[in-house]
């Protein structure tokens, strides 16, 4: 019998996988959004519904506005997803256990076959980027085609949030255990980060002093974690630029 | 069975005992009873589960990045960007990546259409082939979009040796961006037509008059990673970006400084800078900086005088790059702005230098400089078609009736036409008002080649392959036609002497093989081609920009105007495409579905309004406005927008169908509604060009927008403002 | 109404009518739960026992399953490389389908047996890499005609398993017991 531990990371751990989002590249141009929709079968809620902000975004750009015209600004695009916290207040909210840690890839698991609708994750998460499954969004023949096959399909009552692409992460790892290597930094990547024109997402081990995310966050040196005064301990670093 | 226990009862109950079975067994494994299909004769190199990738071209714009096409078990699952190709290197915009929402819309055409009824391919085959040959070749004409080089080529061929009227070609996209004006302008100043490209990435600042680079303009994927490039700050300094427009579009939401000056007055800011810049320099002052007077541009656009002295000292420093484009070029004085801005390029020194200013690259089988129809050639085609002179017309890969301004009646100048056959993949406007539709492959089922008109350094040629089997009963236009040839006579016959699509497009790149510098070379044709497929295209390795001649650029006159509006109205009005929707986009529910950069509005049209205007009119939030022009009138919801003047209004443009599918029609408002025919003297439109009147209606059309959500001005959650 | 139904349900006659009704339900759901629990029917009545028995190697037909997630059906090329070799073919009854099938170029439709939820991420290729046999899931081929599932594959099977290869080593047990290994 295995016992359930609550794993935490501690604040001097890094995390395993990580993001690095340079804000001052971001166009804001979408492009991100629509890979992630299209990589993870996310559903399209139509314009009611997007309305009331039941929009199943994994990942969204925010802008805020400063000042008034003429001396208006747009802040810089912050593109906002899951940021896999290393404690994350999520999970301890979760009473089916579907909001889980995994201790093997370092990431917040949503476990959709456990997960009972409660959203009570979604209404901890101080990021706000977890969505629920309002309704089994109706997705017309022949569209279902597209879906990806190693991605669930989510359906009405369940919550659902950004994965860093876990099924890619396996595959990665599938495929380098069949050869007998380790995957190799740059290897492969999540949706967003290669769908980006500006290259302003970078995807990568944070453990791994060497790989590009940890390269990058060195040279720039000014990364800042949203929230970090809750302890969150989020995975994903943004650079401000400007 | 009593008679009170009536036979509804027992249905009743009955029904309760079917649907507890429907339960438990629902409980067992529901999906066991999937049936499955293995493969008549697997191909060698799949397995089942296994991924399969295939290069080809996105042709959701002409910009022709090339893609990898993840496929499993015969169907398209993602599409990535294609990392050897030399336009895009690996990465897609979101257009790109809804392609597969068009590839598996459920509003397709699904197979022949003539007057509403399906016909089988046989008997659409014999119409192409009878409206070839009942007709003099003077009375066949072709209308095609930007994408599809390979079909454009075809045409153009058959075209030549038939006589019949070469084949004209627009897209909604070129229309906004002013193509004809890039390269009269071009002309004029460097005596070679083209497409100036602008090396953003190697800039130390950038002035842009309006061109909204990082949205849809030309080649958004290459220009992004252009602004990448400036703003590049481990090895180099940050470059900087200074955008000039009256509204704050989502590439100027990037500036560092956005000046939204006076619409209209853009030539005049060119000017001046560049004046102000040749006087700090010192030395003669050339004929074309001579007219303009700087303190006169700066009191008529509203820009402070300093504020031109300090650009102009960046122009002076060396590495500024002025790049012209979006609802600048849209006006009146469109093509007096392309000239003041590549002149100020000369000014500063930056023609065919890292960071400045070239012509792009002709692609590898592309004899001269080639762009599509502006808007003054489409009124003269639009009125070639309304006098009866055209009896046939063949439209494919453009909607005309959707993107041209209303107010030149393409949709009744199709009643001048005898028969119009469209061959729409979707059912769009134009292809409503058709007598016949021969649906084309999607362009993920399709052969074909597209031209890299301009964003990458390397001239090439991005090749298209089919990724997956046609879904429905629709067949290669190309093929279409070469079928109607055989039938129309030797003449037709004879012009196009291939068994089919794929021996066309051979025949067009075969050439390439023994060209040097290419990507890679092969020694036969299969393998050429072999490699053409496996690798997206043909490209060469080397830089190929042409480095415009400036040699008598300085020493001509440039004009010194301002632009012109149009209308009584009190408002400059800005049309503008919508980043994420572009101008085929709307029929993709995900596109609909993503938040516009600047507004975050989704799934319908907005207007934007600066909120002093609107607190003065007394227009809030969602209230539906009505916008009269001299052309035209829409209604659509307002955005209080608090980056832009507030004389001016603008709509974006991607919205408004009334065909196209369940997704795009009936939705949102076409500002093509609303514009005249006024040009600039390149023959683009002055969709900028007009002032309009706003009205209230009294009513309100709440707009779905992500930052209901997130708040805007810091506010909390889902709190109205 | 109600009052009306409920007089009369009580008289004795109304009592064996629920009585019947109530039966006839639990029956029909019984036979529903029976339902689910029976081999669905295949195109072809594949004898696996014969194939086996002649020493044909599971992953000759289903090759996916050293490659990748999924085992997969042999095409019916795969099937008809061999038996256009055969007299039987010619004159089995078994084998109509499959001749028809070649003949007209129609694929013939299979129904999967061995299934797991759409929400289980199953890959084949990781458990034959690890030294697991074919029959420790799907049983013993050689013994049975058409594939049935020896048994339902719910999450215990799949944990006890892993639980039991894992050992004493912690990061194995750590890898092949978390949620996101399986459920993505």
């Amino acid at each position: 019998m295995i016992k359930v531990e609550e794993i935490k990371m501690s604040a001097e751990e890094t995390g395993k996988w990580g993001m690095l989002i340079d804000q001052d590249l971001c166009t804001g141009c979408q492009a991100c959004v629509a890979a992630c929709a299209m990589e993870n079968n996310i559903s399209f809620v139509g314009e009611e519904d997007a309305g009331y902000g039941r929009t199943m975004h994994w990942i969204r750009i925010e802008r805020f506005w400063e000042g008034e015209y003429p001396e208006v600004k747009m802040t810089p695009n912050q593109p906002m997803m899951c940021q896999q916290c290393g404690a994350a207040p999520c999970e301890p909210v979760c009473p089916a256990f579907a909001t889980v840690h995994s201790q093997a890839e370092q990431l917040n698991l949503q476990v959709y076959n456990r997960c009972v609708g409660t959203r009570y994750c979604a209404n901890n998460c101080p990021y706000q980027v977890r969505s629920f499954n309002w309704r089994d969004y109706e997705r017309p023949e022949p569209l279902p085609n597209q879906l990806n096959p190693d991605v669930t399909v989510r359906r009405r009552g369940v919550m659902e949030k950004c994965t860093f692409c876990i099924q890619r992460i396996h595959k990665a790892q599938d495929k380098a255990k069949s050869e007998g290597r380790e995957v190799a930094d740059g290897e492969f990547t999540t949706a967003c980060a290669q769908a980006c024109p500006a290259n302003a997402i970078t995807f990568g081990r944070v453990d791994d002093p060497e790989s590009l995310v940890s390269q990058l966050a060195k040279k720039h040196g000014h990364g800042v974690k949203h929230h970090e005064e809750l302890g969150t301990l989020p995975s994903v670093t943004y650079l401000k630029g400007g | 069975m009593t008679d009170k226990f009536s036979r509804r009862d027992f249905l009743k109950l009955a029904g309760v005992g079917a649907a507890t079975t429907a339960i438990l067994t629902g409980c067992g494994p529901a999906s066991r009873y999937v049936k499955r299909e293995p493969y008549m004769e697997m191909p060698e190199y799949a397995y089942n589960g296994q991924s399969t990738y295939y290069a080809t071209t996105c042709r959701e714009c002409a910009a022709g990045c090339g893609l990898v096409v993840r496929t499993s078990q015969g169907r398209a699952i993602k599409t990535e960007g294609n990392a050897n190709h030399p336009l895009n290197l690996g990465k897609t915009c979101a257009r790109g990546q809804a392609t597969l929402h068009g590839l598996y819309n459920p509003d397709r055409v699904q197979e022949p259409q003539g007057g509403g009824k399906p016909m089988d391919w046989d008997a659409a085959i014999q119409v192409v082939a009878d409206a070839l040959k009942n007709n003099q070749p003077g009375e066949i004409a072709f209308l095609l979009g930007t994408t599809s080089d390979h079909l454009f080529d075809l045409v153009s061929d058959l075209a030549a040796q038939t006589g019949i009227n070469p084949p004209v070609r627009f897209g909604a996209l070129s229309m906004f961006e002013s193509r004809a004006t890039l390269a009269k302008a071009a002309e004029n100043l460097f005596g070679q037509a083209g497409m100036p490209f602008f090396d953003v990435g190697g800039a130390k600042a950038v002035l842009s008059f309006g061109a909204n680079f990082l949205e849809t303009w030309l080649s958004p994927i290459s220009y992004t990673r252009g602004f990448a490039g400036l703003r590049e700050a481990l090895t180099k300094m940050r470059g900087k970006l200074i955008q000039f427009e009256a509204r704050m579009s989502a590439t100027a939401a990037k500036a560092d400084e956005w000046i939204p000056l006076r619409p209209g007055t853009e030539t005049l800011v060119a000017l001046a800078i560049g004046r102000l810049a040749l006087e700090k320099r010192g030395g003669p002052l050339p004929r074309a900086f001579a007219d303009i007077d700087p303190m006169d541009a700066a009191s008529k656009s509203g820009v402070e005088i300093e504020t031109l002295e300090r650009y102009a000292e960046m122009v002076v420093a060396g590495g500024a790059l002025a790049i012209p484009g979006g609802a600048a070029l849209g006006q009146t004085s469109g093509l007096a702005l392309a000239e003041a801005v590549l002149a100020l390029n000369a000014v500063a020194d930056n023609l065919g230098k890292e960071g400045g200013m070239f012509l792009s690259p002709l692609a590898p089988n592309q004899a001269e400089y080639q762009r599509s129809a502006s808007v003054k050639e489409m009124q003269e085609f639009t009125q070639k078609l309304a006098s009866g002179k055209i009896k046939v017309l063949f439209v494919h890969g453009v909607n005309p009736v959707f993107e041209l301004p209303a107010a030149l009646e393409f949709k009744k100048a199709l009643d001048g036409v005898e028969q119009v056959i469209s061959f729409a993949t979707f059912p769009d406007e134009t292809a409503q008002a058709a007598d016949y539709v021969f649906p084309d492959h999607h362009a993920l089922e399709s052969w074909g080649y597209q031209r890299v008109t301009t964003g990458s350094n390397q001239s090439a040629l991005s090749g298209s392959q089919p990724v997956v089997s046609p879904y429905y009963n629709t067949r290669s236009t190309i093929d279409v036609l070469i079928a109607a040839a055989q039938l129309a006579g030797e003449k037709f016959a004879g012009a196009l002497p291939f068994k089919d699509e794929v021996e066309f497009i051979q025949s067009k790149v075969a050439p390439l093989m023994n060209e040097a510098g290419g990507f890679f070379s092969a020694a036969d044709l299969p393998a050429f081609m072999a490699y053409f497929q496996q690798y997206g295209g043909w490209w060469t390795n080397y830089d190929a920009r042409v480095i415009p001649n400036a040699a008598d650029t300085l020493n001509r006159n440039l004009k010194v105007v301002e632009a012109e509006f149009a209308g009584e109205g009190e408002f400059f009005f800005i049309p503008f495409v919508s980043p994420t929707l572009a101008e085929a986009g709307a029929n993709k529910p995900w596109l609909q579905e993503l938040p516009d950069p600047t507004t975050t509005v989704m799934w319908n049209t907005w207007v934007e309004i600066n909120p002093a205007t609107a607190h003065e009119l007394g227009v809030e939030d969602d209230d539906v406005i009505q916008i009269v022009s001299e052309a035209g009138t829409v209604e659509a919801p307002a955005y209080l927008y608090p980056a832009i003047r507030p004389d001016t209004i603008a709509i974006p443009f991607g919205q408004g169908h009334t065909a196209y599918g369940r997704y795009a029609a009936g939705r949102g408002v076409n500002p093509a509604d609303l514009l005249g025919q006024r040009f600039n003297e390149a023959g683009d439109l002055a969709f900028a060009g007009m002032k309009v009147n706003i009205k209230k209606t009294g009513r309100k059309r709440p707009l779905s927008r992500l930052e209901s959500v997130m708040g805007v001005y810091g506010k909390g959650l889902g709190e109205e403002h | 109404m109600f009052k009306r139904l409920f007089d009369w349900l009580k008289q004795p006659l109304g009592l064996i009518a629920v009585g019947i009704v109530l039966l006839a339900a639990v029956s029909f759901a019984a036979y529903g739960v029976w339902l689910t629990q029976q081999a669905p029917e295949q195109p072809v009545q594949f004898p696996h026992n014969l194939h086996v028995g002649f020493g044909i190697q599971c992953l000759y037909c289903h090759p996916g399953a050293a490659k990748g997630p999924a085992a997969g059906i042999p095409s019916q090329e795969k099937c008809w490389a061999c038996h256009n070799q055969i007299a039987k073919t010619e004159t089995s009854l078994l084998l109509a389908p499959l001749k028809q099938a070649v003949l007209i170029g129609k694929p013939l439709q299979w129904v999967p047996v061995a299934q797991v939820p759409d929400f289980v991420q199953f890959n084949h290729r990781a458990h034959i890499a690890a030294g697991q046999n074919c029959e420790n899931c799907h049983g013993d081929m050689s013994k049975q005609t058409v594939a049935e599932n020896p048994q339902v594959f719910n999450m215990g099977f799949c944990l006890n398993c892993h639980k039991q290869v894992a050992g004493e080593d912690q990061a194995k047990l750590v890898k092949l017991t978390d949620c996101g290994t399986c459920h993505y």
